[in-house]
């Protein structure tokens, strides 16, 4: 058995003195929570950066990877969360990219591409139809295509970033079953996950890394997920004894909303919930399952076919955007760059909208600057956002600070519904306390609060009621006290609580 | 003195790089003069002498400036929004030709048929920019193309009409319609000189657009959905209502440019008198170098119509022709749309360099 | 209506077309490789006077040509160093480069002859013209190809190639890739913004063959902006044409059709109206397709919800 050895250690606040190597023919999982720098070490590897300390050996070799080309020649392969495939063309034309096989040196020989994709598919047992167009697969064949272009430049070493994030839970198994059978082969892979069932389920040793630091290596045979999570959290999982304020009106109710998007595919199948005042209720579920599709429909930003949603009672079903705001709905977007400010418009300009209508803000159209100034000056210190003026771009706030301020623009509202997607994504832990905080105290005050978050303990802490979406569907529905992981990561897999 | 020095400083910030372009931009115009045989200097020092610092040619410039200083709002109106009209020759054509015929043949007292015509004219310029959203709206045909060809079309039409049905029976040379009555023309501030209050509600049109642009909420509208259409739609902006709006107040400025050029200046609708001059393209580089916003679009407006009147007494000298100026003018706009992004990758490096630094204090 | 009339409609219309053509496939490599390039009226004025200019000087067609397209490939690469790798805004780097040359061209008008406006003279070598050999001797259908020169038969040519180059080749691939995902082109080792830059200057060279095929096509001489928005005409026949260099030829037939035929009607209608029948069928051909695609989607839709 070859030793296949590689370490390194680096000290930049994403990975600090971080150390790991990789046998031939194993799987390793690099666990952690979000943030832990599994990412990072990882973008080392396959040369999309630099450590600031630290080598790397291969095979006894010290390398220095300075692009992914370097790393690719080398023999490591990455499948990245965000697939780099070109949607338009076919399997075969993608997976033969860059090192495409020529006839007459020239011209692009398409069915010599194809017979070797489908001759390289059936080595490794990844069945695919080289002929498929990549637009028009589902998300976990994409993924065997990403997989096969990384075999194609012949990796031995192959790095999965997060792989079943975009993936149902057949294809997750299908997933597994392809990198047991890749490691059978002799190949090395890296499994960088915070599914701890995979871990269990597929590898033969496991690293967990916490704030960038290496905490243990064990083999996956000797531990189990209890002791996993401890080592990856660090720390009891405080239980918030939050105490329920609902009052039981309904604010929201949404009934059997049906959408269908390109090509007929079905996103939303008969979904059904509703939220309370004075309660948060939280939607979990693996994303891509028509979380998204599900509150832009109820914010107005999607038409749904067919269903029907009420706002206090009143019908909002097929309104648009800003009458649904007006009859008491706000909304902390998924995606704060590229939906929730404008990143070169002023803090001020960024903090109007939504509010321009006010009459405070408003009087027959004409900008009340003064009254503006004030008053989110006010609102900013409130929320504890670090800034230097209201004219600065909203560019220039970091990710916390721009997500400080668009809560507390849409808190601002005192809106009947709140809703919030992600609220904490990619923001420190300080301004992630501040926010739930916030939520928590909107909630207190009577609001109908709806969470969606793909940080399952944050979304475990703060809901009264959690929802559990899959495939389109509400798949359960379960209160804080009936609430436990098992019961949530079931569900978010597709099973029902019977089991 | 410090905060002067501070308001100084801040000023040189944002002047320093358009001046650079237009250093570059004389320097271009320079060589082609030299090739031309003359002098590059002493053609330069006639030529600003002949655009500002006499009074006959400020006078000029100044009366010059006026359709390009509203052309410019006009531009500024519809790109704020991220909507591409390059239409602005073709409605001020259009807006131009109505408000004259208007003027030219509708019966009625004086006072009626002027604010007649200036309806007609921005109805008409309005309509002519509608027209293009609405086939962007439905067909989704692209406005840069659409809005293009419309100028054309503009153009061709109403030479057609002013060569035959409408024209003026009294010349048998000139293209054009009839003068519009005495009583209609914009009051003059010098009796013999073309420079009439037109420049001033220009200069009111500016300041107009720059109320409307930071004090209103369908300028913070507009703005928003040019920077972020997303974000507009999110917060719960009406995409069409702000297509439909800022395209039609866009058409309507061009076709007050038309008119304010026919009242003031002209006193009829002659065959290119808005193509030959390309006041429209003027008034979209002014806008352009200005980065869209209205003062600059107005002192840079008024700067491009100096470097033409100035072009065009060269021209009458010594014969180089006036497309010196137009040369100069659209180096400098090239070398301005560089410095944008070079600035802005300049702050990309040093947001870079302080993230760096933040991470290695831990 | 007489069979020879329609016939030489046809055939001004096959002139019409290659200056179009060429501005379409300019356009198309452009968009391919995800570039927004507006300066391809720029890139065909220069194309338009160097061809003459050089033409005053060595008396040679060839030599006129080939200028020409250099010409247009310099202005492209202009477009491209500010546009691609200085990044600056699109519509600003385009209509300045086109009316830069719109000035520079009458500036070098007056240079060279001291004239403004334009210039004609007997001693221009006008482009040979092709006599097919078996075809010229069949009544009608010499009239279909009277009077073509080389530049008319090789735009179909140049399309083809484009065709090929695109959709068979695997630089062609890898061109069309940078255009669809800038980033996955990247993480192979693909620079895009080599490949953007090539595009933007062959679309200038392009461009620059449409200009002379332009001025010393159907008549030798230079006017000052005698592209008259044929750049723009192009960008509509390569939107028409579905940046597909194969079904640009159609679009652009199209075009030149309703150019030859404004022409014909001169005699009929005033010039000034029928001047603008190319323009107005431009927008109309544009609202068309627009509203099929439309159709074609919502039905795409039902079929997928039935």
């Amino acid at each position: 058995m070859k030793h296949i050895t590689k370490i390194y250690g680096n000290g930049v606040l994403a990975n600090d003195d971080m150390s790991l190597d990789l046998n031939e023919s194993e799987i390793l999982a690099v666990v952690g929570e979000n943030g832990a720098g599994k990412s990072t070490i990882m973008k080392i590897l396959y040369g999309l950066e630099q450590p600031t300390a630290g080598e790397i050996i291969l095979r006894g070799e010290k390398k220095c990877f300075r692009t992914p080309q370097d790393a690719m020649k080398s023999g490591i392969g990455m499948v990245q969360q965000n697939f780099m495939l070109l949607p338009p063309f076919t399997v075969a034309e993608n997976v033969v990219y860059g090192n495409e096989p020529r006839k007459n040196h020239l011209l692009f020989d398409r069915t010599k591409a194809q017979k070797e994709v489908d001759e390289l598919s059936r080595r490794y047992g990844l069945a695919i139809d080289s002929s498929l167009i990549v637009q028009d697969c589902p998300v976990g064949l994409q993924q065997r295509c990403e997989i096969l272009k990384v075999l194609y430049q012949n990796a031995d070493i192959i790095i999965f970033d997060e792989p079943s994030a975009v993936l149902t839970p057949q294809e997750v198994d299908g997933l597994l079953e392809t990198l047991r059978n890749l490691a059978k082969v002799g190949k090395s892979i890296i499994l960088i996950t915070h599914k701890l069932n995979e871990v269990m389920a597929v590898s033969d040793r496991c690293v967990v890394m916490r704030s960038g630091k290496h905490i243990a290596t064990v083999k996956t045979s000797e531990t189990n997920t209890k002791e996993l999570s401890a080592m990856m959290v660090g720390r009891e999982i405080s239980d918030a004894s939050i105490q329920p304020v609902s009052t039981g009106k309904t604010v929201l109710d949404v009934e059997h909303l049906v959408m269908h998007g390109e090509a007929g595919k079905p996103i939303l199948k008969d979904c059904s919930l509703h939220v309370e005042e004075g309660e948060i209720v939280g939607i979990a579920g693996v994303s891509g399952n028509g979380q998204t599709e599900l509150l832009h429909t109820i914010t107005g930003l999607m038409h749904a076919e067919s269903g029907s949603i009420k706002l206090n009672g009143k019908e909002i079903f097929g309104n648009d955007v800003r009458s649904i705001r007006e009859a008491g709905c706000a909304y902390v977007p998924e995606d704060r760059n590229t939906m929730g400010c404008a990143l070169k418009a002023s803090l001020s300009e960024t903090m109007l909208m939504a509010h321009q209508d006010e009459k405070e803000f408003n009087h027959n159209g004409i900008l009340q600057h003064g009254k503006v100034t004030e008053k989110f000056n006010e609102l900013l210190q409130e929320y504890d956002v670090k800034y230097s003026s209201l004219q600065q771009e909203a560019g220039e706030l970091s990710g916390g600070n721009l997500q400080k301020l668009i809560v507390a623009r849409e808190m601002s509202h005192n809106a009947k519904l709140l809703i919030i997607s992600e609220p904490t994504r990619g923001v420190d832990i300080g301004a992630m306390e501040f926010i739930h905080n916030q939520v928590l105290a909107q909630r207190d005050a009577g609001a109908a609060v709806l969470l969606v978050s793909s940080d399952l303990s944050e979304l475990l802490k703060l809901s009264d009621r959690v929802y559990v979406m899959y495939d389109g569907q509400i798949n359960g529905e379960l209160t804080r006290a009936e609430t436990t992981s098992q019961k949530v990561g079931m569900l978010m897999m597709g099973g029902t609580l019977d089991e | 003195m410090n905060k002067i020095k501070e308001s100084l400083l801040k000023l040189w910030n944002v002047l320093w790089r358009p001046l650079i372009a237009i250093i570059l931009g004389l320097i271009v115009g320079a060589v082609v003069i030299l090739i031309v045989g003359y002098n590059p200097i002493s053609i330069y020092a006639t030529m600003f002498q002949k655009s500002f610092f006499t009074v006959y040619y400020l006078l000029q410039s100044l009366t010059r400036s006026v359709p390009i200083i509203v052309c410019s709002l006009s531009v500024i109106a519809a790109w704020r929004a991220g909507y591409i009209n390059l239409g602005a020759e073709g409605q001020m054509i259009l807006g131009g030709f109505a408000a004259t015929v208007v003027a030219v043949y509708m019966p009625g007292p004086v006072f009626l048929v002027m604010i007649a015509a200036i309806l007609s004219g921005m109805v008409a310029g309005a309509a002519y920019a509608l027209f293009a959203a609405f086939i962007y709206d439905k067909f989704n045909v692209s406005i840069v193309i659409s809005t293009l060809m419309m100028n054309y079309i503009a153009n061709y039409i109403t030479t057609y009409f002013i060569t035959f049905p409408l024209r003026d029976p009294s010349n048998s040379i000139a293209i054009q319609t009839r003068e519009i009555p005495v009583a209609m023309h914009l009051p003059r501030i010098i009796s013999n000189k073309p420079f009439n209050i037109g420049f001033f509600i220009a200069l009111g049109l500016v300041f107009l657009m720059m109320f409307i642009v930071s004090s209103t909420k369908f300028g913070y509208e507009s703005k928003m959905t040019g920077l972020n259409p997303v974000f507009a739609q999110y917060g719960g902006v009406k995409k069409s209502k702000v297509m439909y709006s800022t395209m039609a107040l866009s058409g309507a400025i061009a076709a007050c440019a038309g008119m304010l050029e026919i009242f003031g200046v002209k006193f009829r609708f002659s065959e290119g008198m808005f193509t030959s001059t390309s006041y429209a393209w003027t008034g979209l580089m002014a806008g352009l170098i200005s980065a869209l916003h209205p003062v600059g679009a107005f002192f840079s407006s008024i700067f491009l119509a100096g470097m033409q009147v100035g072009g065009q007494s060269i021209q009458l000298s010594t014969g180089i022709p006036v497309q010196v100026a137009t040369l100069i003018q659209s180096t400098i706009m090239l070398f301005v749309s560089v410095h944008l992004f070079a600035n802005f990758k300049k702050r990309r490096k040093k947001k870079d360099v302080v993230n760096l630094k933040k991470a290695g204090d831990k | 209506m007489d069979t020879n009339f329609v016939l030489t409609v046809i055939n001004s219309a096959l002139r019409s077309t290659t200056p179009i053509i060429l501005a379409a496939l300019a356009s198309a490599i452009c968009t391919r490789a995800g570039v927004f390039n507006v300066a391809l009226e720029g890139q065909m004025l220069i194309g338009s006077f160097v061809g003459i200019a050089v033409n005053w000087f060595t008396h040679s067609a060839l030599l006129s040509v080939l200028a020409a397209v250099a010409a247009g490939g310099l202005v492209g690469a202009l477009v491209a160093v500010l546009q691609v790798k200085y990044n600056a805004a699109d519509m600003v780097v385009g209509t300045s480069v086109n009316l830069l040359i719109s000035a520079l061209t009458a500036l070098l008008l007056f240079i060279i002859w001291g004239v403004k406006g334009s210039i004609k003279d007997p001693s221009l070598v006008s482009l040979p013209k092709v006599s097919l050999p078996v075809i010229s001797k069949i009544p009608y259908v010499s009239t279909l190809f009277n009077n073509l020169s080389p530049l008319d038969y090789l735009a179909y040519v140049i399309a083809i190639v484009l065709y090929i180059y695109l959709f068979k080749t695997v630089n062609g691939y890898h061109m069309l890739s940078v255009g669809v995902k800038r980033e996955a082109a990247e993480s192979m080792g693909i620079s895009a913004i080599r490949t953007r830059i090539a595009a933007v200057i062959i679309s200038g060279c392009l461009c620059g063959f449409g200009g002379v095929a332009l001025s010393m096509g159907q008549v030798t001489l230079f006017t000052e902006n005698m592209t008259a928005g044929r750049g723009y005409i192009g960008m509509a026949a390569c939107n028409l044409g579905q940046n597909n260099p194969i079904i640009i030829i159609l679009a652009s037939i199209f075009f030149g059709f309703c150019d030859a035929f404004a022409s014909t009607m001169q005699n009929s209608i005033p010039s000034q109206l029928t001047q603008s029948v190319p323009y107005i069928a431009t927008i109309i051909a544009l609202i068309v397709f627009g509203y099929r695609s439309k159709q074609k989607m919502k039905k795409a839709v039902k079929r997928g919800v039935a």
